[in-house]
């Protein structure tokens, strides 16, 4: 069986696009190095064959910066199943009021932020590991 | 004020170490070495074509700042909007060995990897010297 995909967005003007990275780094580098690794987004985007063959008809997890979401539009149109998709946003909530830092830097508040994004994640790749057993 | 009117795009690879160096490297160009002077678009959404990065990079000189010899950043430019105004490889700068090897969380870079930040983003800074010095 091969790995989940985990791919963040690459959004560097904002910390969203950082979390997101950071979140997935924590992911495939950490915490399910044996089930889970990235993909290259602007490689994805590029529509290679290369690219195109590590993707298509795989099983993906994306975590977007903003609304745009164009992780998981570019992994869609590049083959890839989708089979959760994230919006570093959209668990903003439990969140206001802190300072997660910028494109360049996470504080104390984004590291923790980023952590929580990370066992989402985690939580995505183990119910998928159930359905595949 | 052509300074205003430069865009600058990395790659931001998420798999290796010259994606994480190119993200690192326009970062400092938008904060140190060139503060309110660049532009900086966001690739997937330049290729996505529905946030304006494409008419941007058609009207204004944009340079691309790549991870590795793939060269997505600048292949996305000259395709979706014109050529590059200029470009870096950071493979170029740190050897190609060295740009692909695992990409690195914020928190784990030495001041190993924060040199090839400076050289990388020393290179784009230039690179944009150079653009300024022949629009006048």
């Amino acid at each position: 069986m091969s790995k989940i995909k985990v791919i963040p967005c690459s959004g560097i003007g904002k910390v969203f696009g950082l979390l997101a990275r950071e979140s997935v780094l924590m992911v495939t580098q950490e915490k399910c190095p044996n089930d889970t690794e990235t993909l290259c987004l602007a490689h994805v985007v590029t529509g290679d064959d290369e690219v195109v063959g590590k993707i298509k008809g795989e099983t993906c997890i994306t975590m977007d910066g903003c609304a745009k979401c164009c992780a998981k539009k570019s992994v869609e149109e590049t083959g890839g199943i989708v089979v959760k998709s994230h919006k570093v946003p959209d668990f903003m909530k439990a969140h206001r009021g802190e300072e997660h830092g910028t494109g360049t830097y996470l504080t104390e508040d984004g590291w923790k932020y980023a952590e929580e994004l990370a066992e989402i994640l985690v939580e995505d790749v183990k119910e998928i590991k159930k359905g595949e057993n | 004020m052509i300074e205003n009117k430069i865009g600058v795009i990395s790659c931001s690879g998420e798999e290796c170490l010259g994606g994480t160096i190119s993200r690192l490297a326009v970062r400092k160009m938008m904060e140190e070495l060139k503060p309110g002077m660049v532009s900086t678009l966001c690739l997937p959404l330049f290729i996505a074509g529905d946030g304006g990065e494409r008419e941007f990079a058609e009207k204004y000189p944009t340079i691309a700042v790549d991870g590795c010899s793939k060269c997505c950043a600048k292949r996305a430019i000259e395709k979706y909007s014109n050529a590059v105004a200029g470009s870096v490889d950071v493979a170029e700068i740190i050897g190609e060995a060295k740009a692909l090897e695992k990409p690195l969380s914020t928190r784990n870079l030495t001041d190993e990897h924060m040199e090839y930040v400076k050289q990388a983003a020393d290179k784009t800074s230039q690179i944009f010297d150079e653009i300024v010095a022949k629009s006048v």
